[in-house]
């Protein structure tokens, strides 16, 4: 076999191999390699921030499920820690039955770094609820009848961060979080119908989908991925928000030494075409 | 006669829900909120009850017949009833609650599963784009060129290489790639106007079954 089509036939195995190399060992040892904020995670942020502390609520919705959770649970992460560093009072859902495991993980993770952060009073969790856009149009309408219980059964009435929410009116803003086409949802029901400030956070391969939501200011700002994940990390703790381990961060090595390796694979199997055709030729 | 029950209530409900979305008035979402937000979570929870049904049966017959992959199909069922039990047992707090078996069970055997899988897609991938992703025509070219910017774009190491990558891979998905996700939506948004109509008005009806007839 000529070196030509040994380049042409490199055993997938070897692939394989090079690949779990190339996203193990960044974990192991992370490279620390420095993280750009983009301008739709910098608005995010900003939108975010500009909440005053202990008014309005934020409604985080983490609408995915374990799957897509390394890509988006350090979204969630952040959203949260920026929310209680700041006093942001923050109600967190989830439209995905399996989001609830993952949103409790977070609110306990995140809740665990700022002790006096009170459950009930500073966030509350108000569970799932099927029927993804009955839910988002249930909220406009009366927010107690859709949801008339937090989490944990108690009537919205005994919690005081939910005793006085009617609708949409009575948030700041919604940051909906999800590894699904759940976000337009978001974006028909809650802003065309009730003109709700949205922000989103969504796995890197249906980014590219929400550009014109951008453009249009349906959506006030974006995370893209684990990189979206990293540029809020970045943000809190270029801020003094948070210093708590930056794992999309971490996460970014391991696909950046990732992407090297098959972008190095798409050239050698291109250059490996073009000599064949040329031979052929 | 059976058929013209649910195309008539379809077609009335159709028609009302959509003048309700334009008339503003508190009689009208007090309507909205009965017919839809009460009854549309209703209806979404008893859909669990046939979809869970169905489940069990197709991997009881499975297992029962002893098909090819029956062992799995068992795995499927124990997890099934086992999770829903301890569900059950953990929601009066007799496993331990918020902090009991249900959650450890998540979080250490469903969560690291389906991550898993999604994970293993970036092998497959990597596998493919070496074997597949050629330069074979212009297009292909053009593809190829946008990719491999995106992909630098995306990655810190990027920037390292030449300071304006990430520049570049944001023009493009702000530019090109609007142009052609705007498109595309707004052909997707006429052909959902399009059929929800055909449906209100009983011309479409395949989705009662029989492959639309009758």
């Amino acid at each position: 076999m000529s070196w030509r089509e040994r380049l042409f036939k490199i055993d997938r195995r070897v692939l394989y191999l090079l690949i779990a190399v190339a996203v193990v060992v960044p974990l192991i040892k992370p490279l620390g390699l420095p993280t750009a904020v983009t301008p739709h995670a910098q608005h995010l942020f900003d939108a975010v921030d500009r909440i005053p502390p202990r008014t309005k609520p934020l409604l985080l919705s983490m609408d995915y499920s374990p799957s897509v959770m390394p890509e988006l649970q350090p979204m969630s992460l952040a959203i949260l820690r920026h929310c209680f560093a700041k006093k942001v009072p923050v109600i967190v859902m989830t439209l995905d039955p399996n989001g609830v495991g993952l949103a409790e993980d977070a609110i306990l993770k995140a809740a665990a770094e700022y002790p006096e952060i009170k459950e009930g009073v500073d966030y509350a969790f108000i569970g799932f609820k099927a029927g993804y856009n009955v839910v988002m149009i249930g909220i406009g309408q009366n927010f107690r009848a859709t949801f008339p219980t937090d989490g944990s059964g108690h009537p919205v009435e005994q919690v005081p961060i939910l005793a006085n929410i009617k609708n949409y009116d009575d948030f700041a803003m919604v940051i909906t979080i999800a590894g699904s086409a759940i976000v337009e949802s978001w974006i028909i029901f809650a802003v065309t119908r009730y003109h709700v400030l949205l922000g989103s956070g969504i796995t890197a391969v249906s980014s590219a989908d929400y550009y014109p939501f951008l453009q249009t200011g349906q959506l006030c700002g974006m995370l893209a991925g684990m990189k979206g994940g990293a540029e809020y990390e970045e943000l809190l703790d270029k801020h003094d928000y948070s210093h708590a381990p930056k794992r999309a961060s971490q996460g970014m090595d391991a696909i950046s030494s990732a992407h090297i390796i098959i972008i190095v694979f798409i050239i050698l199997g291109n250059i490996s075409y073009f000599l064949s055709r040329r031979k052929k030729a | 006669m059976d058929r013209r029950i649910p195309l008539t209530i379809l077609l009335v409900l159709g028609i009302v829900m959509m003048l309700q979305f334009f008339i503003p008035s508190r009689p009208s979402e007090t309507f909205f909120e009965y017919v839809f937000v009460r009854f549309g979570i209703i209806l979404f929870g008893f859909a669990l009850i046939p979809s869970v049904g169905s489940l069990i049966r197709h991997h009881w017959k499975k297992a029962a017949a002893r098909k090819q992959g029956w062992p799995y199909s068992i795995v499927a069922l124990v997890g099934l009833f086992g999770m829903a039990a301890v569900g059950f047992l953990d929601r009066e707090q007799l496993l331990g609650g918020a902090s009991g078996l249900f959650r450890r069970l998540f979080l250490n055997v469903q969560v690291p599963m389906q991550a898993s899988m999604f994970g293993i897609l970036a092998f497959y991938m990597a596998s493919a784009s070496y074997r597949a992703f050629r330069a074979r025509t212009f297009e292909a070219t053009l593809l190829l060129v946008a990719a491999f910017i995106i992909m630098f774009g995306v990655i810190p190491f990027g920037a390292y290489v030449w300071d304006k990558i990430p520049v570049i891979s944001e023009w493009f998905l702000e530019v090109p790639n609007m142009a052609a996700k705007r498109g595309i939506k707004f052909g997707v948004g006429l052909g959902i106007a399009a059929t929800s109509l055909k449906i209100i008005l009983g011309i479409e009806r395949s989705w009662m079954g029989g492959g639309g007839k009758g």
